[in-house]
């Protein structure tokens, strides 16, 4: 048998099916992967040094920042980890408030993934589908928050403010409108021959390995593992909604698609239940001054469901004005780093950006 | 109430010499050794099903001289958090290796060594993990001044205002009136 | 349309307005604002109509988008690939990060003035800039092309030696290949 010479390959940073500033160095033997290193470090803003040096409200200019595709459960964490060590409850409104832009974030973040995943398989009408109708969703956000991407909306003891006067039946209108859309996003892609024979069994993150690897988020739920923040320790008013987590088998690229396809659909319905229950009141419970405003000293642990996996907060005060440290564990540090790494080998090369875009690599949370 | 918690803490604690807390619904944290760390660790995963490892933070305590690392492991069983944290020595930072446990543990540790100067001894891959050509002091430990040196090596054009001194001028300036158009949105 | 300025020869005049209506960009996103990018390129915004879309590498590009904050990391790779850019090139900067500094303006591993690293033609401001501010900055673009003003790649080569000398106080590892454009 003769052997290929093993050839090194920099995928990235520069690299139009990379999923953002990051590099994978893989070494090739032929057209197969035979080893994947994920570099990453390009976009690496010292967050966790500057929040020290930040006091606990200007924090949040710097926290929706960690990801940029989904900021808002990085605002949530933290918000609950800052409600935890001070005791500050949240009114009731403000909880239904929440999970909807959560919700919303969630689902223009899966808008963002069905362009990135039918892109690296060459189908692009969907993503200029996809990334167009994004925008009705963050037309909401903007009426909501006044910013499209970056909202800085959730805040320690509640929302920022109330839903502006009609957005109730602006967001059941565009939630019939994007579940009509979902449909026909399924045609493109998930009724698509290509599609299926390129993520049929490519991309496998084995069952049993899942857990001990750290896997989070859609690719655990691929491999038939039922594992949700949301379910597992819910918080805000999920306990009282009613929703599925779906899971399916196989783990492989095509079990991830499915995972998506369905939580989106569960997205859309949460929202429709929480703009029905949503009761009346106030949405914030006020803060004191927030430049003399000292949170108590003790740690804490807070983390939601993102839609690339958990997002966790390590949360430390000393009781003074200034965090002592902020520990942020995102999805991506594990699913885009060594588990990235580990599936990579044994595929080719043309499939490398396909996996990295299911698996929901976003470099901006790894490195921070 | 918290009978899980509590089980869970005596679990650990009769198998180790450990004093330990729980902390809150779903969330139970110990005091170890920096030694009995890893076999701490090592006996919640194979033993007690605490298969997923969060994350491991490191926190500066200056004061003391010391770091304090926290291990987070989670289980998909009992949905319960565990802490496992430690106290290391800040001057000669040196921790058990435990990425034959856990793999990914080895980017945590890869991370800590760059950011603290934490020697993990074993720990394989490259020196560089996020940053590249640095020759100054671990950026993340607290004595590092990062305004300084971003002043001294990018300096920036003038005409900056200091967030410092905003923040000052608002504090002594909050015994001020408030104009009454205001006032709804302050927070006094 | 800009009609003919007396200093423009005819020949230029040609040059310019052709140059300004097929903009290739470069598809590297440096920072938060490539998120804005694609709703930009995409059906409602679709930039695509004032002749800007992408382009997979430097050599086939003329614009080179900054899209905010640069790691010093990164900043080495844009320099890369700023000098393999055929001229003319152009270069956009996004958002108060590229101007000065931003909110990073104390982190110790983002540049600050983005223009003492590579020059600059047009700078977007915004944290992030919209997508209706990035198809105005293109706009002035196209402008100041058609007024024949951007020599982005000139300017360059005449200060190169400045250019270098700060590029080479942050990067403390210069190691890179001389291009000849
Ligand atoms: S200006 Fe704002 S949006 Fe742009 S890179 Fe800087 S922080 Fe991000």
């Amino acid at each position: 048998m003769v052997r290929e010479k093993e050839t090194t390959l920099y995928i990235g940073p520069q690299h139009p099916g990379i999923t953002g500033n990051m590099m994978v160095k893989v070494k090739v033997q032929g057209d197969t992967v035979t080893k994947a290193e994920v570099h990453v470090g390009y976009l690496h803003r010292a967050f966790e040094k500057l929040i020290e040096r930040r006091n606990w409200l200007q924090s949040f200019t710097i926290l929706c920042r960690f990801c940029v595709p989904e900021p808002d459960p990085m605002e949530l964490t933290y918000a609950r980890a800052v409600e935890e060590l001070e005791g500050r409850e949240v009114p009731e409104r403000a909880k239904y408030i929440r999970v909807m832009v959560m919700e919303l974030a969630r689902l223009q973040s899966f808008m963002l993934w069905y362009a990135g995943q039918s892109g690296s398989a060459g189908l692009y009408t969907l993503g200029q589908w996809s990334v167009g109708d994004r925008n009705y969703l963050l037309d909401l956000f903007e009426d909501l928050t006044g910013g499209r991407i970056y909202h800085m909306y959730i805040w320690p003891g509640g929302v920022r403010r109330d839903l502006p006067v009609g957005f109730k039946d602006k967001a059941l209108r565009t939630m019939d409108y994007i579940e009509k859309r979902l449909d026909e996003y399924d045609k493109l892609l998930f009724d698509n021959v290509i599609f299926q024979k390129r993520a049929q069994g490519v991309g496998i993150v084995p069952a049993d390995k899942a857990i001990e690897w750290g896997v989070v988020g859609a690719p655990l739920r691929g491999c038939g593992i039922k594992a949700d923040v949301r379910i597992d320790e819910p918080y805000e008013v999920y306990d009282r909604l009613k929703f599925e987590v779906p899971t399916a088998f196989g783990g492989d690229v095509w079990a991830r698609a499915q995972v998506r396809r369905q939580e989106a659909r569960q997205s859309i319905s949460i929202i429709r239940q929480v703009l029905e229950q949503m009761p009346e009141g106030e949405v914030y419970n006020k803060i004191p001054n927030p430049m003399k405003w000292k949170v108590p000293a003790g740690e804490a642990w807070a983390k939601t469901e993102s839609v690339r996996g958990e997002v966790g907060f390590y949360v430390v005060s000393d009781g003074s004005e200034f965090p002592r440290r902020v520990h942020v564990k995102g999805a991506a540090f594990t699913n885009g780093v060594t588990v990235t790494e580990k599936i990579l080998v044994g595929q080719n090369i043309a499939d490398i950006s396909f996996i990295l875009n299911s698996m929901g690599v976003c470099p901006p949370e790894i490195e921070r | 109430m918290l009978e899980q918690e509590q089980a869970l803490l005596s679990q650990v604690t009769s198998a180790f010499p450990v004093k330990g807390k729980v902390m809150r619904n779903r969330r139970v944290e110990v005091w170890a050794e920096s030694t009995t760390v890893s076999s701490i660790l090592m006996y919640v995963k194979n033993q007690m099903g605490y298969q997923h490892l969060n994350h491991i933070t490191c926190i500066d305590r200056i004061e003391d001289t010391k770091f304090q690392l926290v291990y987070t492991v989670f289980s998909h069983q009992t949905k319960m958090t565990l802490f496992v944290k430690t106290f290391i020595d800040r001057n000669a930072p040196v921790m058990d290796n435990i990425d034959h446990i856990w793999d990914q543990a080895n980017t945590y540790e890869r991370e800590l060594r760059e950011m603290y100067g934490i020697q993990f001894p074993g720990l394989v891959g490259a020196q560089e993990f996020i940053l590249e050509d640095w020759d100054e002091m671990p950026p993340m430990r607290r004595d590092f001044k990062t305004e300084e040196y971003s002043e001294k090596t990018f300096s920036s054009l003038p005409g900056r205002e200091n967030t410092q001194d905003v923040r000052e001028t608002i504090s002594t300036r909050s015994g001020e009136e408030i104009p009454d158009f205001a006032k709804k949105y302050s927070r006094d | 349309m800009e009609t003919k300025k007396d200093s423009q020869t005819i020949a230029e005049y040609i040059k310019n307005w052709s140059r300004k209506h097929s903009l290739f960009v470069m598809a590297y996103g440096t920072g938060c604002g490539a998120i804005e990018i694609p709703a930009t390129m995409t059906s409602r915004y679709d930039a695509e109509r004032l002749g800007i879309r992408g382009a997979a590498t430097p050599r086939q590009a003329d614009v080179l988008l900054i899209t905010g904050y640069l790691a010093t990391k990164t900043l080495k790779r844009v320099i890369r690939v700023y000098e393999q850019m055929q001229d003319p090139k152009y270069v956009i900067a996004f958002g108060s990060c590229t101007i000065n500094g931003g909110m990073y303006y104390d982190s110790y591993n983002t540049i600050n003035v983005l223009e003492k690293y590579i020059p600059v033609d047009v700078y977007i401001n915004g944290c992030m800039p919209r997508p209706e501010a990035v198809i105005a900055g293109f706009k002035q673009l196209q402008d100041k092309i058609a007024r024949g003003d951007a020599d982005n790649g000139t300017r360059y080569k005449e200060n190169l030696d400045w250019y270098r000398a700060n590029q080479q106080q942050v990067i403390k590892n210069w190691r890179m290949p001389d291009y000849n454009w």
